[in-house]
Order: structure tokens, then sequence, then C-alpha cells
């Protein structure tokens, strides 16, 4: 709009060169407004003319701007002699008399056919107010009117006398003046005397025009004739629509504006709305309403709602809650309804009804529980596993802490807390044989080598070796080499040996003293190594705190030798460890490589025996090991703990576990794997045992497949040791209740 | 019987003698009727001084439902009319004898009318005579006896027993005959099992012995003592070892079958053409005995414990294992993978079960859950339920044709007698 304003500008002042800048100015101003005037003319002259739409409208603005001067000038002069005329009017508005009675003329001859306006200029007031005064008003001028001098009665007679026309004159009071009346003025009051029209021309009685054509259309609603605006463009319609225009083009007025939100809403108001989301994001579920009362409820029900006697009866042998809550009843009349008896209870009813109860819906994730769960195949596909207990083993007396189970299948070992180790017929669960070892027996095996069937058995600070005789002929007279103690031919040189290899006191075997409480005796898979682990044990720590200068030596001796391996073949015994780690738990043999596993409370050390140096260390992050089993391949190894979990470690993978699974209640006591069947259990003092598929694959991409396949019940106290049968896919399990259990598919 | 119930239209026939016979016109009887009832009918329609227990064939099965379910079951119109076989049902079982052993009885044998063998935990074996006197006892084994076979007799006057034990040895005894009670020490001594000899059977024509161990072999022997030379020779070398204390002629065995991969826990030799074998690699296999060749391979899912070869024509095999079912399976579709039949009602490992000798329909199993069931393989129910021992049943056999001879954990040995004595 600047731009063209100053566009405007060098147009006009480009039109009228002898005008000064300011005179330019001004014009330009007075331009604008006078040509708005202009503009609407013109808007109402054009106003039909629709084929002109808005780019007439724009142009006739740029016109309003000042732009149509040029292809107009005959137009514009007019305009400005005008506006000229006007400036030097009020310029002069202060001048002389002379140019006042100039304008006097102009404006009488501006006046319409009218006649001349009154002299006296008072107005209408009352005369009176003048009455004592000399003159009887003010001319247009300002200057006084002076009265007339009145005539006396005689002159006055003598003028009317005199002039005969006298009675044609009638006395202005206003203007003190006599106005002498005309032929048609006297005509007129002639006729109006006479109840006639004072104009002779005005026809009274013209013939009546219909300007409505009656052809098919009815009856009009008004006769009157159709005005002249209907046939004209509205002039304030126009300037509405120049003003609304205007604004737009501005900027006051905006269409897109956006909706106010408004300040008073109903608070209730959506209630019936149950998906409308709130600010939260939470869909907010209305109160049920109250049912409407229907037919039924009414004071006068039709015939129909009315239950018959029997029917009421019928009600009092439903159950109380069946019973129809409202029995309708008729009344006379409106008044004779009573209050509701029921409306107190009901209403507290609702009240408790909607007291607590969840008025917004749950943020559901809407996800198939199915698919979050991994894929496993389903245990009856992976059958066989243990599943049913057939047999027991019943003869001890006190808790069976250990378990092992002979490589053929046969036979069974097993060591209690009575201090009796046995020997178990696994087909039939017969008692074999007896050996009383005279201590508790914490830790039995069986030596995995079939030709050479001899059992180490743990006993409070010994290893005992014994033969269980169940080989053959040969076979016995192998054992009995082997287990008759060699007198020790090389007299050993400064160090004594470790320990000493002795002939058992009762029976017929070998015996191990160490000097701790040995808890695990386990075999390397050829059978002639074997390792005991005889941790330190509390109560020499606490002999520490008293005398720990002499017995500090004895306690580091004793860390050192929690971990001996036993050679069968020579009878000697070694110590491949200067130091542990805390406090071990468990140590097994690799099935074929010469590695050793050392668990340790919390950590498992993998030893290569060869080079005789750390090769691994696991690192569990379990609370405290309590046992250990390795797969037979030897590349997996899971661990039971105290915590109640139990870690899969897959040793090609990582030093961490593969899977951890807590399944027990408490703690697991031992783990085991199955010699040929994909198959791991643990047991617990929980009373239970968990039975899974645990496939390890040959290829090495392939991670192990773990699936839980079967808990096991049935002990009566905690369960203490588990041990697959070497051939078939059963378990043997001991518990702490004395009895031993074999599960079979 | 209230007059509104169905009836529908039986009509009765039988193979039993004329005596037992009843008018082959259709009685339309009741739907509710089961068992009971008809037998009920039958001895009335007889009208038998005292009342025959009866059983009722319909199409080659033994009715154990009501008329209705039969009915519904077997989708037969109302209106026709259902024939019915009957024949004598067995009673139940009467315990003859209780005898107390010295320890579990591990084997029982009863081939021989005449006399019934048992072999104990206790390493001894006993001949027992029908009127429940201990005969011989047969003292030679070190360890528990596993298995006795009756290898027939040379003579009238003793009978030749083998014994297989823990030891890992078999034994050959001459039992006599004639009830006297006298300590036997065996005759031949069959040594070369590397463990346990879990079962032993000796060949129809007794001349050969069989025997399965837990060193998973089958070893063949011979026993008949013609190449005595041969035998003394091998003797020597063994007496030599064992610093000559046994003055028994050793034998060894002439064949061995090492495919079993397990245990071989049973054997059976029902024709001199060929030995079955069972075994806790969940197989069982047949084996030509000439040619030494493993004919015929079935496996099972779960160890087989025992295995009794019979029914019609022999063609049946009965194995129990380590589980409460008993399978019976057909030797003449060896390209099956399923029992033809499965036979539920234990509820523990079945330890034994035994063909009858001349029924090719009844069987006879025992179980660790204390029961002895006879079998009849028209139905899927056991015939008759026994409570044998108060513990695990280790062994059962049949002896004669209508007696039981059971062994058990609860150190007992019983022999049970059915009557009638015509329901075969």
């Amino acid at each position: 709009m600047a731009a063209s304003d100053d566009d405007a500008l060098q147009v006009l002042s480009g039109d009228d060169q002898d005008d000064g800048a300011y005179s330019s100015d001004f014009e330009e101003e007075e331009a604008d407004s006078g040509e708005e005037e202009a503009d609407l003319d013109e808007e109402e002259g054009d106003f039909d003319d629709e084929d002109e739409e808005d780019e007439d409208s724009d142009e006739e603005d740029g016109a309003a701007d000042g732009n149509v001067e040029a292809n107009d000038s005959a137009n514009h002069e007019e305009i400005r002699e005008a506006l000229l005329d006007y400036i030097g009017n009020g310029n002069a508005g202060a001048d002389g008399d002379e140019e006042s009675d100039d304008r006097e003329a102009a404006d009488e001859s501006d006046s319409s056919e009218d006649e001349a306006p009154p002299r006296n200029t008072v107005g209408e007031i009352p005369l009176e107010f003048y009455k004592d005064e000399e003159h009887i008003g003010y001319d247009r001028a300002g200057r006084k009117l002076k009265k007339q001098a009145r005539k006396d009665q005689l002159d006055s007679f003598l003028d009317r006398s005199d002039d005969p026309k006298d009675w044609h004159k009638v006395y202005d009071e206003y203007n003190d003046e006599y106005v002498e009346l005309t032929k048609e003025e006297m005509g007129m009051i002639s006729r109006i005397r006479q109840g006639k029209l004072p104009h002779a021309e005005v026809d009274a009685y013209q013939p009546y025009v219909d300007w409505f054509d009656w052809d098919g259309k009815g009856h009009p609603l008004s006769n009157a004739p159709e005005p002249k605006r209907r046939f004209i463009p509205s002039k304030w319609e126009a300037k509405k629509v120049v003003k609304l225009v205007r604004a737009l083009r501005k900027g006051w007025i905006k269409l897109d504006k956006p909706k106010e939100k408004p300040r008073f809403y109903l608070m209730w108001g959506d209630d019936l709305k149950v998906n409308e989301k709130t600010a939260n994001g939470l869909a907010y579920i209305p109160a049920p309403k109250a049912k409407l009362p229907g037919h039924e409820e009414s004071y006068n029900p039709p015939v129909e709602y009315i239950p018959s006697e029997e029917e009421i009866n019928s009600y009092q042998l439903m159950y109380e809650e069946d019973r129809p809550k409202f029995i309708p009843k008729k009344f006379d009349s409106l008044r004779h309804v009573p209050a509701y008896a029921e409306f107190i209870k009901e209403i507290f009813e609702r009240c408790l009804d909607l007291y607590l109860c969840p008025r917004t819906r749950k943020k559901r994730l809407n996800i198939d529980p199915d698919s979050l769960l991994p894929k496993l195949p389903k245990p009856k596909d992976l059958q066989p596993y243990p599943t049913t207990c057939f047999l027991e083993y019943k003869g001890h007396t006190g808790a069976v802490s250990s378990i092992s189970a002979d490589p053929t299948g046969e036979w069974l070992l097993s060591g209690s807390r009575d201090g009796t180790v046995r020997v178990w017929e696994v087909q039939t669960g017969r008692c074999k044989k007896v050996w009383d070892m005279g201590g508790s027996v914490f830790c039995v095996a069986w030596n995995p080598n079939p030709a050479l069937p001899v059992v180490a058995i743990a006993v409070s600070n010994d290893v005992v070796l014994l033969d269980p005789e169940v080989g053959d002929e040969e076979v016995q007279l192998n054992i009995a080499k082997l287990l008759a103690v060699q007198p020790s031919t090389s007299e050993p040189t400064e160090n004594t040996p470790l320990i000493g290899w002795k002939r058992h006191d009762k029976l017929r075997g070998i015996q191990l003293s160490h000097q701790q409480n040995v808890v695990r005796v386990s075999w390397h898979n050829k059978g002639d190594y074997f390792v005991s682990v005889s941790p330190d044990d509390i109560l020499f720590t606490f002999i520490y705190l008293f005398s720990f200068f002499s017995v500090e030596l004895n306690a580091s001796k004793r860390n050192n030798r929690a971990v001996l391996v036993h050679q069968l073949s020579k009878q000697q015994s070694q110590n491949p460890f200067r130091k542990h780690h805390g406090r071990v738990a468990d140590v097994l043999f690799h099935p074929a490589r010469p590695f050793m596993f050392v668990a340790t409370k919390m950590h498992v050390r993998v030893y290569n025996l060869a080079k005789q140096e750390l090769s691994k260390k696991l690192i569990t992050g379990l609370q405290e090991i309590s046992s250990m089993a390795l797969h037979s391949g030897g590349d997996n190894l899971i661990l039971g703990s105290k915590g109640a979990k139990l870690c899969w470690f897959d040793m090609d993978l990582s030093v961490k576990p593969y899977k951890t699974i807590k399944n027990h209640k408490e703690d697991i006591n031992a783990v085991a794997f199955h010699k040929s069947y994909p198959l791991f259990a643990s047991c617990s003092d929980d009373l239970s045992t968990h039975v899974f598929h645990g496939m390890v694959y040959s290829d090495l991409m392939q991670n192990p497949l773990i699936v839980p396949l079967k808990i096991l019940h049935g002990h009566q106290k905690g369960v203490s040791d588990i041990k697959f049968h070497p051939t078939q896919p059963w378990l043997f399990t001991a518990g702490a209740d004395s009895v031993i259990k074999l599960f079979c598919n | 019987m209230d007059a509104g119930e169905r009836q529908v239209q039986v009509r009765f026939t039988t193979r039993l003698g004329s005596d037992l016979r009843v008018e082959a016109t259709a009685f339309s009887l009741p739907v509710h009727l089961n068992r009971y009832g008809l037998s009920q009918i039958i001895n009335t329609l007889l009208a038998l001084d005292s009342p025959r227990p009866f059983d009722f064939l319909f199409d080659g099965e033994l009715i154990r439902t009501t008329l209705e379910q039969l009915y519904l079951s077997k989708n037969l119109s109302a209106e026709s009319i259902l024939v019915l076989e009957y024949i004598l049902a067995v009673g139940p079982p009467e315990l003859q004898s209780s005898q107390p052993e010295k320890d579990w009885v591990s084997a029982v044998n009863g081939v021989n009318p005449s006399l019934i063998l048992s072999g104990s935990y206790d390493s001894f074996a006993r001949a027992w005579f029908p009127d429940g006197t201990c005969g011989s006892v047969l003292k030679g084994h070190s360890d528990a006896i596993t298995s006795i076979a009756v290898a027939g007799s040379s003579n009238d006057t003793d009978l030749d027993v083998i014994t297989s034990s823990k030891d890992k040895t078999l034994r050959l005894w001459k039992v006599p005959l004639k009830p006297s009670s006298s300590t036997l020490s065996s005759v031949r001594i069959f040594k070369g099992h590397a463990a346990s000899v879990q079962c032993v059977a000796a060949s129809p024509s007794n001349t050969q012995v069989c025997s399965g161990s837990w060193d998973s072999t089958i070893k063949l022997w011979k026993i008949d003592s013609e190449d005595e030379d041969n035998e003394d020779e091998q003797a020597l070398k063994k007496r030599k070892l064992d610093g000559a204390k046994q003055s028994i002629a050793q034998v060894t065995a002439f064949t061995t079958h090492k495919e079993h991969t397990q245990c071989v826990a049973a054997l059976e030799w029902p024709e001199d053409r060929y030995i079955f074998s069972a075994s806790w690699d969940h197989s069982f296999r047949q084996w030509d005995v000439e040619t030494s060749i493993n004919t015929l391979t079935m496996t099972c899912s779960k160890a087989l414990h025992c295995l009794s070869v019979g029914g019609e024509g022999s063609s049946l095999v009965a194995t129990g294992g380590a589980d409460p079912v008993l399978r019976i399976w057909d030797t003449r579709m060896p390209g099956t993978v399923v029992p033809v039949l499965q036979l539920t009602s234990h509820t523990s490992w079945i330890s034994a079960c035994k063909w009858h000798r001349q029924s090719p329909k009844h069987l006879l199993t025992s179980s660790y859950d204390g029961t002895v069931k006879m079998w009849d393989i028209r139905s899927k129910v056991p015939l008759q339920t026994v409570e044998a021992h108060k513990d695990k049943v280790l062994c059962a056999d049949w002896w004669r044709e209508d007696t039981v001879v059971t062994g058990g954990a609860d150190c007992e040995f019983k022999l049970f007698k059915y009557t009638p004595i015509e329901w075969l």
C-alpha cells in the first residue's frame, strides 16, 4: 500500500507541477478521502455490473489511491476545482461582508424552489420575549431588526379603506411585516375553505393502475407496489462490502482465525462419550447411569405388568439375588403412592458401587503373550526324560548325602549321614552291600572306568577306596592288587608325602587321611586319577583368632591343600595348587583333555594341567557355587548355587553364563548332566528336582538349546544329590529323608 | 427292571459241552445287563445246581460293559440280533501255598509239572514239590540267582536245571524228581560272562543253553558232554588257575552275540531254530541259532526286562520293561514300529510276563506294584488281579496248567490256583 501511495504521489505531483510540495501532499490526503467518496459513487454506479468482479474492484481501489486520474483528466479537474473551492471557503470563513453576501446569494441560489427564508433568525421562540425590545430579532448578518412603528387603528382603517387590496395583506408577526397574498395563495385558501386539496393540479382520485399481474399467482401478501430500492443496488450494502474488503486488505479481519475456547463449558457434558481421550491419554469410563423408570414403575401400570398372586409367591422360592427388585403395584391416584422404601438403600448401594470403582481404563499393551515367549519345542517332543518314580531304594537311616551310579548302570552307590555306604541293584532296588564307614559320608564316587570298579568315599577326614566286588575274576584280581597298600619303596627325601596311603582299619581298602573334612571326591574319566576337596572349615578360622601365629602357618598349608590329586595306580598324591582364591566348592576333571575345573565361592577356574597354567576364569555372578557338572563334551558346564540359581556356561562362547535360570525356591544342592541323552537336572532343598533338556550342537554356530521339561516331586525332605543313569534316561534322586528314588521315562 | 426299558435281541452260542449248551433262540434282554447279568441268565437257562460264572465274547472280544454300551461302541443297529458266545469264566485264584524263603525270591520255573524251582538272593536255588515241601537245595553260586531254566532230563530220575547268577556264572544241576530233601552241588559250571548273568534259556531239544548278561552279550553253551575231552582240557586249565579247588566240569560258550548294547535282560528259546532276546537297550531281537544272525530287531521306547513268546503260532511277543505297560508285538509284521496291543493296568514296572503254555490267549504278568495279573488278549482289562506279595513281585511262571508260581521281595514263594480247570 505504501508503495502504491508513493506512486500515486508521483502521478499527482507530475500532473500539476505549478503546485508546491505541501499542497500536493495535502491534496493527496484529501484525494484519498475524496476519492473514497468518488470511489463509492463509482461502486454504486457499477454495482450491478457483475462482470468486473475482483479485478475491477482492485482497479477501483487503485483509483481510490489516485491512480485513475491519468485516464480521466476532466473528472480530475472538476474534483480539483471543487476541492479548491472548499479550501477557499474554509479559509475565508471570517472574511468581509461582501463575500458573505455572495455566499448568501449562493446559498439562496442553492436553495430549492421553496420561498425565501424568513428575515428573522431567532427561531421558534415565544415572541413575547421581544415584546419590550425595540427589535424583533436578528437577521442573518446578526444585525438587529428594528420594530416598525405600529399604526394605530385609525390609520390602519384608513389604509384599509384607501387600499382596495388591503384585505389581501396578512401581518407576519414573526418578521414584523405585512405579507401580501398572491392570487394563487388566495385560491389555495379558498380551496381549503371549501374542503378541497390546496393545489388545484393534484388529482386525488386518479385512476388505479395495478402493478401486480394476477395470472396464476394467487393472492399477494401485500398489494404494495415493489419499492424502488428493490431495483437498485443497495448503497449501504456496497459500503459495507467496501469496508469489509478494506478490513481484509489491511489484515483486520482474519478468516482462518483459531476457534476460541469457550470460557464456560458444561462440566459433565461429555459423560456419555466413552472413548474420548483425556489429556492423560486415558480413556475415561463414565459412571453408569441409573436405569430410568419404565411402565412397571408407573403408579398405575398396565395390567400385564402387575404380577399375579402366584407369581409373587413363586418369588419367595427364588434365591434372593434372583428375585425381582421391584414388584409393580396399582394405586388409585398418584397421591396414594407411598415414599419408595428402598430409596436410601438403593442410593447407598449405588454409591458403594461407584466408590473406588476403576473409572479409568488401564493402559494395556496389545501384545500376544505367546509371542514374547521363546519358541521352544514342546516337552512332549523331547522325550525321553524322567517323569515317574517307580522304584525306591530304602535302607539308609540318615539323610543320603551323595549317590553315584556304576558306569554300566547295574549298580548304584550311595553314602549317607548315618555313616554307611550302600551298593544297590538298580533294577530291583536290592541292597547288595553295606559298608559301615564309622563317620558321616560326604561324597561317594564310582570309578567311571568300567574295567576298574572301585569306589571312592569321602568320610569325615578320609578318602576311602573300596572294592564293590562286581567285576569278574580278572578284574577282582586287578583291584586286589591296586588296593593293596604298597610299602613305600623309595624312602622320600626331605619332603614327606602329602597324604599317607594306608590300609583301612576295618574294610578291605585304602584310606587316605586328610587333615580336614573331605567334601568332594571326583574321578578322572580314565579312572586312574581322582581328586579330593577338603576346603577350610569355619572351625579353623575360629582357631586363627586365638593363636594366629602358630596356626597361621598351618592355615596357609591347609588352604594350600584344599585340592589334592591322587593317582590310584602309583598310589601317589600331589598338590597341584599353591594357593586358592576362596573356599573350594567343587573340582572336576575334563572328560577328555587335561583340564581341571575348580569352583570356588564365586568363580570357576579352568586349569590346564599339561601346561600347568590357568587357562580360563569363569565369572558366574552367583552368590555361592554349590555344585558343578560337566557336559560329556567338556565344553558346557552347569553350576548350581546357594542362591537357587542355575548357570549354564558355554565355554566356547564366553566366560560369562550363557543362561542363568532361577528355577528353584531354595538352595540348589546338586546338578547333573546325562552322559548320552541331552538332559540335565538340578535338585534343591525345596524338595523338587527340575529336569531340563539341554541340547549341545556340534555346530559351533548354534547355541545350546535349553528347555525345561519336568519338575519331579516326591521327597519329604530336601533333595541332596542327583545322578543320571549312565545309559537310560532315568534319574536317581537322593533325599535327606533317607530315600533314594529312581525316576523313569 | 422297569417295563419302559429297552430290550435287545440276544442269541447265545457256545463251544462248550452239551451239558452247558442253551437253545439257539433269540432272547430279548434289557440293555442294562452286563457280564454278570448275562451269566445269571445262562445259569437260569441251564438250571445248574451250583452257579458257574461265564464270560461272553462278541466278535472275538470279551464283554466288559453293559449291552447298551456295547451297542453304542460297536455302532450296532438296535434291531439286529446280538450273537454272543459264552465260555467259562476264570474264577479268582486261590492261594494254594505260601512258602517263606530266606531272601528275596528272584526266579521261579514251573516248566516241569512234577516240581517247581525257585532261585533266591541268598544264592541258593530250591526245588519244591507239589505238596509244598522243599526238596533239593542247589548250593554253589556265590551270589543271587537271577534265572532258572529246565533243560529236560536225560533219564527219568532227575532233571537238568541250569541257573544263572549274579556271580557271572551259570550252573547245571541234576535235580532228582523224587521227593527227597538233599543239598545238591552243580554238575557243570558255565563261565565266560564278564558281568552278572541276567537270564538263561534252554533250547527245546535240551541240548543247548543261552544266557544273557550285563556285559550285553548273549552266549550259547552246549549242555551235553559229548566233547568231554575238550571240556576237560579247558577245565584243567581253569583248575590250574583256580588252584584246583573245584572238581566240577567247566563249560565255555561256543557262540557269543554282541549286538545288544546294554544288559540282556530276558531270553526265550521257543524253537530250536531261533532265540528271542530282550535288552535294556530298548530292543528285542530274534537270532538264528545256526547262522548266528540277528534276523529281527524291534525297538521299543523303554528298557525291556522280560519277554515271552506265545500266542497263535508263537508269533506274538509280549514284552514288559521299565514302565507299567505290557506290549505285545507281532513278529509276522517286522516293519511295524508300534506294538499290536498295549495293556495298561499295572502301576509299576513289569517284572515278568509269561504266555500260558497251552492257551494262545492267556498271559500272566507280575509287577513291582505287588500284583500278578492274568490277561486275556481278547480284552483290554485283566481277567484277574491278585495282590500276590506285599513288596515287589520279582518273578512269576505258570505251573502245570492252572497254577501260577510267584516270588517276591517279601521273601515269599507262592502258588495260586485258578479254578475251574475248564477255562481254557
